[in-house]
């Protein structure tokens, strides 16, 4: 504990540098701009600022300012989500679904409030989980195997199913249409491009923010065209900014289960921190007494599942730090930075770099702090974002989505790629189908596949493997009770009850 | 100015060097009547920034060797050159680009083998030729393969290995980034010149992703790049038994070489170098070329390099294509033997 105590004295102590205070407010400010910006991503962002940091002095600064952005894109990210219902991350999915909803009835302000409060407790408690636990805690990621991955996904698509609230039905085709399309792309296992069409940009596959960006932004603005008389105006109902006290009654349960599903999902390589929201908030419904008020605005789907994916980006920089394994594109850019410094990532870190290592972590609640002390007085300024016209908005919004898709693989390709999109989701919303459980489908599919063959093959086509290994049994068995409880008349039963009222 | 240079690939070598003097002879007597012309051209240039196109995402080796690269040579060209990330399918995109681009030397490519030797050979739709389509500059480096266990790994060096490799045929698996990867075809060249192993191959999305299943033992072994295994190797977590080629690395002097165990042909090794378009003047890649093999000698870019697991190397141009259409040849009798095939049917 002594030396946890000094180790962060250290870190506290270069991190409150007055340039490195510089540099993480510089980043954090960076990140939540382009996380309001629609269409533009950390990876993007910090891609292009990679190389401006090969050219500065200290890599601890560099470093932290990244990490600034990163994380700073998580809180940012959220407020598009819940103004204009425009993910921008796959972490921000789920915050559509009730932060949308919310802003719909006035309550914009809280929804924001609350994403930035539960991201706030949830990077405090992850940053210290990442201090004091960070070695052993790296050590998860090699309990886990192909099989353990592929029961995780199997458990995470199931938590899709429970994420529509409306017909089960739908829900189910949604999330198989969104395997079907993670089909696209060329196959780990053959090295065969199956549905590619010749066009060498799909060997690679359909980026997630395109379809993303397509059936949620852009679907909604051509639904809102087409509204010419009765267009939906929820801009001069704003109310008031801040949560109440039965705001923060009913969103303390949820940050803090959803910190700890986060913080343990985020250490996993290979997908696991796409799930965390999912999961969250999948798990926070079955919780609730109130499973109904889902969908519709409850405060908890918004809360949970920001907590998980602010807490999820902290870990995620576990592997990284302890073992040199980047488990998202993004921190393969961290390790991209440490290398062009001279640096080897990896558990010597800690030893050969302490004021890195520890300044990085020190840096991370510095910058959550700063995060969150901007972020709350400026929910009044992101609110007059609904007050702009949509003649405005609505051609500012495809703009920076089409600079965004440009700049995930500097191409043009992927912006045309969003206009199928674009149709596919506005033939979905008139059709009353969620696109949420399509791209959980779409981005957890092709990962199952991969860990089901992956698994297959080392055991030799044995399929026991999935239930002679613990964890994977274990995950396996969580599935199936949450599909019992899904089908299970009485509940589902409840469940028509439920939404008997809506449309 | 020109080392000896190492051989990167393919059984037949003996003939190799003299057809490459007499190359490289040829070529010089070309540049020579060809200089009185273009040496305006080579004068004036650059007068504009030049992008150097990157086929493979930020952050990799390939785009920190080109990063490395492009801010010395910005300051001794005077112009600024940009690093463009153009990724995806395998380095063959960005290749194209440069392929079909402009040939002034505005727009070059750093490539490694996979767009070069590998790729096409795997995929008959590649929309280039990478012989015809390209003007080959420098060969900077290459990164030659290290075989690699898990530190819980019950064999203590390669001979061990292979030895159970041998006993029980189809038991093990191996790892790599991918059907046709370089770790992959490396893996499978081990296993010919090993005496026809029989492993199961296992491929991943990148040889970061199988560090974790190497370390749990759920894969045997992987032929990975000295580049993306080292800190591995000093982590711990991972244990190196030999390194491809004739001689030790200069990143892992400790680990012997596949010809101090007597494993014959195991000269295999990632390249990384660059090209212009077809048709770029002669008098421009005479000078680029210039350029890459003086910065590719300063200690500095050395020992960077070195850091990385990458040795730097310089050699004509036609050396290069040389060295890189040779390579090809080599991958192509490898991957006929092993059947190695990503072609849609």
């Amino acid at each position: 504990m002594e030396t946890l105590f000094s180790n962060l004295a250290l870190g506290f102590a270069t991190a409150a540098s007055g340039s490195n205070l510089l540099y993480c407010l510089i980043g954090v400010v960076l990140g939540t701009l382009i996380g309001v910006l629609p269409g533009i991503g950390p990876l993007a962002t910090i891609a292009m600022l990679l190389p401006a940091t090969y050219k500065m002095t200290d890599p601890t600064s560099a470093l932290i300012m990244l990490a600034g952005i990163y994380y700073g894109a998580q809180y940012g990210g959220s407020t598009t989500a819940i103004l204009v219902n425009l993910p921008g991350e796959s972490s921000s999915v789920v915050t559509t679904l009730d932060g949308y909803q919310m802003a719909r009835q006035g309550r914009a302000g809280a929804a924001l409030a609350i994403a930035a409060i539960g991201s706030f407790i949830a990077g405090t408690i992850a940053t210290f989980l990442l201090a004091a636990f960070a070695p052993p805690l790296a050590e998860l990621a090699f309990k886990f195997g192909p099989a353990e991955y592929f029961a995780l996904m199997v458990l995470g698509l199931i938590a899709a199913v429970v994420l529509a609230h409306g017909s089960v039905f739908k829900a189910l085709a949604m999330v198989i249409l969104g395997l079907l399309l993670g089909m696209i792309g060329t196959d780990v296992n053959s090295g065969v491009a199956r549905f590619s069409f010749e066009v060498p940009e799909l060997s690679d596959g359909i980026e997630f923010a395109v379809v993303a960006m397509g059936m949620f932004g852009f679907a909604e603005i051509i639904m809102n065209l087409e509204q010419r008389e009765n267009r939906e105006v929820f801009t001069n109902k704003v109310g008031r900014l801040m949560p109440t006290a039965d705001d923060l009654k009913r969103s303390i349960g949820p940050i803090l289960r959803g910190t700890t599903l986060g913080s343990i999902l985020g250490i996993l390589p290979g997908g696991g921190a796409v799930l965390a929201s999912f999961a969250t908030y999948a798990m926070e419904k079955k919780l609730s007494k109130t499973p109904e008020r889902f969908g519709k605005g409850a405060i908890e789907g918004v809360a949970g599942p920001e907590a998980a994916n602010n807490a999820g980006a902290q870990t995620s920089f576990i592997p990284m730090l302890t073992l040199g394994i980047p488990t998202t594109p993004v921190m393969a850019l961290m390790v991209a930075a440490m290398m062009i410094h001279n640096i080897q990532p990896g558990p010597q870190v800690m030893t050969s770099n302490p004021k890195l290592f520890w300044g990085l972590i020190a840096s991370m609640w510095v910058g959550n702090l700063m995060l969150v002390i901007l972020n709350l007085p400026m929910i009044g300024i992101w609110i007059k974002l609904l007050t702009v016209p949509y003649r405005v908005l609505y051609p500012a919004i495809l703009l920076f989505c089409c600079i965004g898709a440009y700049s995930l693989n500097n191409n043009v390709f992927d912006v045309f790629m969003t206009i199928p999109f674009a149709i596919l989701g506005y033939v979905f919303k008139k059709l009353d189908c969620e696109p949420a459980p399509l791209l959980l489908g779409f981005v957890l599919g092709k990962l199952m596949e991969e860990y089901l063959r992956r698994a297959m093959t080392i055991s030799r086509g044995d399929p026991m493997v999935f239930f002679t290994r613990p964890l994977s049994l274990g995950l396996l068995i969580a599935a199936a009770l949450l599909l019992a409880i899904v089908f299970l008349p009485a509940i589902s039963k409840k469940r028509e009850e439920a939404f008997a009222g809506e449309d | 100015m020109v080392p000896a240079l190492q051989v990167s690939c393919g059984p037949a070598q003996a003939p190799r060097r003299r057809q490459l003097l007499r190359a490289a002879a040829g070529a010089a007597a070309a540049t020579f009547t060809l200089t009185a012309s273009a040496v305006s051209v080579a004068q004036s240039y650059p007068s504009r920034p030049i992008r150097l196109v990157v086929p493979f995402p930020a952050g990799g080796a390939t785009d920190i060797i080109a990063r490395l690269l492009a801010q010395r040579l910005s300051t001794s060209l005077g112009q600024q050159v940009l690093v463009d990330n153009k990724p995806g399918a395998a380095g063959t995109i960005g290749a194209d680009l440069v392929a079909k681009a402009a040939p002034d030397g505005y727009t070059l490519l750093m490539a490694t083998s996979s767009s070069h030797s590998i790729a096409p050979l795997l995929n008959s739709k590649i929309p280039y030729d990478p012989f015809k389509d390209f003007a080959s500059i420098a060969w900077v480096a290459d990164a030659p393969s290290v075989l690699v266990v898990g530190a819980q790994s019950p064999y203590p060096d390669a001979k061990q290995l292979i030895a159970a490799l041998k006993a029980r045929p189809g038991k093990y698996n191996f790892g790599s980034s991918g059907i046709g990867s370089y770790p992959h075809l490396a893996a499978e060249m081990f296993k010919w010149r090993a005496g026809g192993l029989f492993v199961v191959h296992i491929p991943y999305r990148g040889t970061g992703l199988v560090i974790p299943d190497l370390v749990s033992g759920q894969i045997d072994f992987m032929m990975d790049s000295i580049v993306s295994a080292q800190s591995h190797i000093s982590d711990g977590k991972i244990r190196a038994l030999a390194v491809s080629g004739v001689q030790r690395s200069n990143s892992l002097p400790a680990v012997p070489s596949f010809e101090e165990l007597d494993i014959k042909n195991m000269q295999i090794s990632n390249w990384f170098g660059v090209f212009a378009p077809a048709g770029t003047p002669v008098s421009l890649v005479a000078k680029l070329n210039q350029e890459f093999n003086r910065l590719t000698q300063s200690p500095d870019i050395v020992e960077r390099f070195n850091k990385l697991g990458a040795q730097a190397h310089q050699a004509s141009s036609e050396i290069f294509a040389k060295l890189y259409r040779d390579e090809s040849e080599g991958w192509k009798a490898l991957i006929a033997r092993a059947g190695i095939k990503a072609d849609n049917p």
